[in-house]
């Protein structure tokens, strides 16, 4: 009877205080997945790793916008997303108070500008991601490739692919009256 | 025959219930009883096709650690005795029948809680062919508890806005991209190959979550201002105290020194 009693007292309460005290959580728990508008270029990593599609993007060529939404309803807290993403602008942070009444609380969208093509006008990446690898190209000066490539940025694959046709087709004429010439 | 032909019912032979609708008056007495609700609450749980993951932390809820008992919520093994139905797991097929039934089994008012991924959206099961969705696609839904599966406090709080003891923290949102806005570049003072050949040999060393955090001290150490490179990493290694770190450092400075013996920085 004493030991046990002495037993208790040494064990003590083992109840979490929560909810009426904030829980103690850890740094590296996986709680709710959180985005920051700002650094993110919408490429859309995190929405094609994603295992539940809990995370989609969604574009209108016609508004010129893509849309990325993660549905935390979806959600299985994998971590897939903050491993993919090149600027770490998502990641599990220790938030996990997300139970809500309303179904569409637990969706969280946010809306990219989608860039245009300088030459024909079609909208072929988002904004931010066009962006973000001018500056980064930007920042390897002295390599004629990547000065090629950073002026080409706002070009469209499609776009590109005729400008380097049309070189190859001027490249071979002359290559073909060079010879004509000789002969 | 190609192999991908699959053995499932077509849609035209599929019954699709309706959802279940709540009348007025029900509604009334549900709002009036949860303005004043003065006694203890029993959950009675019905699996819709999970895992068992969320039954584990269901239980884990009822353990002296989180002990939901203290609030007077307590598991019972009736839907009969029942005041909140907790539906967790995806709205099969097969199940929507017993999902039903325990739903009519239980008098009104009730509530009904939809647990774990699965059982707000079909979860990672979402796309499945004998899956509906959520348990909302049947039936009526008070209160969502995202979560794969949500932990005991996770339970403990969804079961505390269900009771309307605490309000709920998140709420929907819509960002809009601001004019002109830039994402910033990472460690910009840093040559792009150097910071990737580090962040490469860093995340094959400790994994992404990790990697992130020693990548960020290294890159402390690279661009301290006043110190020479080489002098700051090695203090950088010289103060850590633990031995898989230093070793994570010290292979790190040798991409730094390869780097830069090459002179292509």
């Amino acid at each position: 009877m004493l030991k046990t009693l002495r037993n208790i007292l040494k064990t003590g309460d083992a109840t979490v205080k929560y909810p009426f005290a904030p829980l103690h959580t850890w740094p590296d728990m996986r709680g709710k997945p959180e985005h920051d508008a700002v650094a993110c270029i919408a490429c859309g990593a995190c929405a094609v790793a994603c295992p539940p599609n809990a995370i989609q993007m969604q574009t209108d060529l016609k508004a010129g916008t893509t849309i990325w939404s993660i549905d935390y309803g979806r959600c299985i807290f994998c971590g897939r997303c903050e491993e993919v993403c090149p600027l770490s602008a998502i990641s599990l942070e220790s938030e996990f108070e997300l139970a809500v009444m309303r179904k569409d609380d637990l969706i969280e969208t946010c809306t990219y500008q989608l860039q245009a093509c300088s030459e024909c006008g079609e909208y072929f990446a988002p904004r931010k991601e066009v962006d973000y690898a001018v500056r980064l190209l930007s920042s390897m000066p002295g390599n004629p490739e990547v000065e090629e490539a950073a002026q080409l940025a706002s070009v469209c694959p499609t776009c590109k692919r005729r400008r380097d046709a049309v070189a190859a087709k001027a490249a071979d004429d002359a290559h073909a009256k060079a010879k004509g010439g000789e002969a | 025959m190609s192999l991908r032909k699959t053995y499932q019912v077509p849609e035209s032979l599929q019954a699709r219930l309706d959802k279940v609708e709540l009348d007025d008056k029900i509604v009334a007495a549900k709002a009036a009883l949860l303005n004043d609700i003065k006694r203890s609450v029993y959950i009675y749980r019905v699996d819709c096709g999970g895992c068992n993951g969320c039954e584990i932390e269901i239980f884990a809820t009822i353990t002296p650690v989180f002990d939901a008992e203290r609030f007077g919520i307590k598991n019972t093994p009736s839907p009969r005795h029942a005041d909140i139905l907790v539906y967790t797991g995806a709205m099969t097929r097969s199940m929507r029948l017993p999902a039903l039934r325990a739903y009519e089994g239980a008098p009104d008012p009730k509530l009904v809680v939809s647990y774990g991924a699965c059982g707000c959206t079909g979860g990672i099961f979402h796309d499945n062919y004998c899956v509906w969705g959520g348990t909302d696609q049947l039936l009526p839904v008070d209160v969502y508890i995202p979560g794969c599966p949500p932990s005991p406090a996770q339970t403990i709080y969804g079961f505390a806005i269900a009771l309307g003891l605490l309000g709920q923290k998140l709420h929907e949102t819509n960002i809009v991209e601001g004019a002109d806005e830039h994402a910033p570049l990472l460690y910009e003072n840093v040559p792009y190959r150097l910071r990737v050949e580090i962040e490469r040999e860093a995340r094959r060393m400790a994994g992404y979550r990790y990697s992130e955090k020693l990548v960020d001290r290294f890159m402390g150490a690279l661009t301290a201002e006043g110190v020479d490179v080489f002098s700051s990493v090695d203090a950088l290694i010289a103060n850590e105290p633990d031995p898989r770190k230093v070793e994570i450092f010290s292979e790190l400075k040798d991409v730094l020194v390869s780097k830069a013996a090459g002179g292509r920085l």
